[in-house]
């Protein structure tokens, strides 16, 4: 798998007659510290972020990237650990499409604290919502404090998908946001996600070009795919 | 012949090259006359730019001989291009029109007829403002379709229904707003992503506060229900703290331009602390209409409990706040006065009918308790330090009591009282009204007693003190003043101007005999 970055708003990508055919709404949830604005830049910029202040309330970042042939675009909110700012996120849980729920493998406590997130999002989201647990800090593998298995098997006593991923070296970062995205692509096309349903989280636009629109070849692929 | 062809030939060339750099191709023509139908295209895009290069280029004609040829093209290709900007516009409102849905996905023509556009100022305004008059409408009906209708399987339930929770209430709705002003901000980056004119941030922010100025009226009319069915002081304070976080949030998408929502959240964000230090205030007065006399523990008043409970969760939530540091030390000031003042003058009058000790150790108690209650909380530095103060007032009250306590019950207090007021023209002390020494002897047998078992001789009230700390504090310093009272005694015997025979037999323990013993 490769994929780039967004490119900067440029007339090369002005030529299909969309830029993209659904928006996703993502939110990372997960305690204080664990890496989650960090992965959401290692996302979007393609670069770690050392130092990442502690999120105030709640960010946000997009992306476009590739799923089946089907350019869809990421909005994803990046919400605040501290608990002081619960009530606040709270609120983005409505209607998103895909939640990222992440722990820091080498602090226990984090993983630990994971069925009270876990309860917010299911009672927060829609039962389709696709939730993701990501191990970030992969890459501190002598410091780990959370066995991979043990958060697979939770992973599937709760119907999550699960990946461990390192913000700092980007490793599986990609997959994180594209194997949530690839299961909620899966889940419009055999119909258990009803996107007429206003706030499912997810948007579609016609892909055929109307009257009006610019009809001329499409660019190579310039996003991320999932492939 | 073979010349003249040859003339013939060359002119017609140069003539096709004329053609070629000074005039459009008859597709070139249609492209930007179209018709009204006709969809703008890259092409077109194209043709422009070619319509404005020959405007330019035939200028080099004006140097020349052949100036009025190239009046005549300037003139047509100026004549052209306002056609063509026309039809554009034309076009691009029509598009603008059509984008009135809750997604919004920008195509890359608008973007490139914005880019066209902005060589056309009034033109670009227009559009802009039809863009942002669509966008407003289609933000209105989310925000009234996520209120009232939620999604269509009934997931995620509308906003209202969770209108008996108001803070959740609120902040859904405040969320909600936020993150489609960002989306808004998202499509007009989208629009003027190719725009090259100063200025274009200020075009957006300006068009954003255009675009949420509709939700304003919706969101106040809620937010006001809610505020004005007073929740209680606690519910208020955080809705205030959650509006300040949003006004500082959204402020960071469309900037310090004076868009009305802005003005909407900062209006309730005043409404909400001003019935929040109302409900506080009432609060506080009704604690002065009922003044209760102090509980037979001497302990804390359910009014006080009630009001310091009350506190606690202010300041808790005030901790827990969202709001920056310096903003919730402002409010704190205000939110200690307008209660902690009202509660001490209330405890001092339900102290004022009790005696000295009762009405010391009840002030003790009530001061130690809002201590204590502060004492978790961030800037209460200067308030627990009055506390502190007055604490200490009481305690010297209650160490002089317990002092007198065991001096009159060792039956010290007449002896202590007469050698305190001894003038030497009185004579010797022995000389004065049960000063004598068979007199000293039988009070030295009840101090005797005291000082073997210096904890019976307690005054009741110090039993009921909360501090166990202070009630340590109490005993030791009145034990010290007790010790101090005996000291100026013993030297007052042993004086041989006094004229006590065999003064040893009568105190027979030293001063410091009695402070080791009480020690």
């Amino acid at each position: 798998m490769h994929s780039h970055p967004l490119p900067e708003p440029s007339a090369t990508m002005a030529t299909a007659p969309y830029n993209y055919s659904y928006i996703f709404k993502y939110i990372i949830i997960g305690d204080m510290g664990v890496g989650k604005s960090c992965l959401l830049h290692q996302f979007t910029e393609k670069k770690f972020m050392a130092d990442c202040p502690h999120t105030i309330g709640v960010e946000f970042g997009t992306r476009i990237i590739e799923v089946s042939g089907q350019k869809i675009k990421l909005q994803i909110w990046d919400t605040a650990g501290q608990e002081r700012f619960r009530a606040v996120t709270r609120s983005y849980y409505r209607g998103a499409a895909g939640a990222l729920m992440v722990y820091d493998i080498t602090r226990r406590s984090t993983y630990n604290h994971l069925s009270s997130w876990l309860t917010d999002a299911r009672n927060l989201t829609n039962p389709n919502t696709v939730i993701i647990l990501i191990g970030n800090k992969a890459d501190l593998e002598a410091q780990r404090d959370v066995t991979y298995e043990e958060a697979k098997q939770f992973a599937e006593e709760n119907g999550l998908l699960f990946l461990e991923a390192s913000a700092k070296t980007g490793e599986n970062v990609e997959d994180a946001f594209l194997e949530a995205a690839k299961k909620i692509y899966q889940n419009i096309q055999d119909g258990s996600l009803d996107l007429n349903a206003a706030e499912s989280g997810v948007q579609h636009k016609p892909s055929a070009p109307q009257g009006g629109r610019l009809t001329s070849e499409p660019q190579p692929q310039r996003e991320g795919c999932g492939c | 012949m073979f010349y003249y062809s040859q003339r013939l030939e060359m002119k017609a060339q140069v003539a096709d090259a004329f053609i070629a750099k000074f005039q459009l191709t008859p597709d070139e023509m249609n492209l930007l006359r179209g018709t009204k139908d006709e969809p703008i295209t890259e092409d077109f895009f194209k043709a422009l730019g070619r319509v404005k290069q020959i405007h330019d280029d035939v200028k080099i004609l004006l140097r020349t001989n052949q100036q009025r040829a190239g009046l005549e093209i300037m003139e047509q290709m100026a004549l052209l291009q306002e056609t063509s900007y026309e039809r554009l516009y034309r076009w691009t409102q029509n598009e603008c029109r059509t984008l009135t849905q809750e997604s919004c996905d920008i195509s890359p023509v608008l973007a490139q007829a914005m880019e066209a556009l902005q060589d056309r100022p009034v033109l670009y305004k227009y559009t802009l403002d039809e863009f942002g008059t669509a966008r407003r409408s289609a933000v209105v009906r989310g925000f009234i379709d996520a209120l009232t209708r939620g999604g269509l399987g009934g997931t995620p339930r509308p906003i209202e229904m969770h209108s008996h929770d108001p803070l959740r209430y609120v902040g859904d709705m405040l969320a909600w707003l936020h993150q489609a002003t960002a989306s808004e901000k998202e499509h007009l980056e989208a629009m003027l992503k190719l725009v090259t004119i100063q200025g274009v941030e200020e075009n957006i922010q300006e068009v954003v506060g255009h675009i949420t100025e509709g939700v304003c009226r919706p969101l106040k009319v809620r937010i006001e229900q809610v505020i004005v069915a007073e929740p209680g002081a606690v519910l208020l304070y955080k809705i205030s703290n959650l509006l300040k976080f949003y006004h500082h949030t959204i402020s960071g998408i469309v900037g310090n331009s004076a868009a009305t929502l802005l003005t909407t959240i900062e209006e309730m964000h005043l409404l909400s602390k001003k019935i929040f230090f109302n409900s506080l205030s009432l609060h506080a007065s009704k604690l002065m209409d009922k003044v209760e006399l102090p509980p037979p523990d001497l302990g804390p008043s359910s009014a006080l409990n009630q009001t310091l409970n009350l506190l606690r969760e202010v300041l808790a939530s005030h901790d827990s706040s969202v709001v920056p540091l310096d903003a919730r030390q402002a409010d704190f000031v205000q939110v200690l006065s307008c209660v902690l003042d009202p509660l001490l003058q209330m405890c001092t009058m339900s102290a004022s009918n009790l005696g000295t000790a009762d009405m010391a150790t009840f002030m003790v108690n009530s001061l130690y308790m809002m201590k204590t209650t502060l004492a978790l909380f961030e800037f209460t530095d200067k308030r627990l330090e009055m506390l502190q103060f007055q604490i200490e007032a009481h305690l010297d009250t209650l160490i002089n009591e317990q002092a007198s306590y065991v001096l009159t019950r060792a039956g010290l207090s007449y002896i202590y009282n007469s050698v305190q007021q001894h003038k030497p023209e009185q004579g010797p002390l022995s000389n004065l009204p049960s000063m004598d020494s068979v007199s000293l002897k039988v009070a030295m047998a009840q101090f005797d007693r005291y000082l073997s078992a210096p904890d019976s001789l307690l005054m009741s009230q110090l039993n009921f003190l909360l501090s166990a700390t202070v009630k340590e504090q109490i005993i030791k310093q009145s034990t010290e003043l007790v010790c101090r009272a005996y000291s100026e005694l013993y030297a007052a015997v042993m004086d041989p101007s006094n004229e006590y025979k065999d003064p040893e037999t009568i105190l027979h323990r030293s001063p410091h005999q009695v402070q080791a013993l009480l020690s």
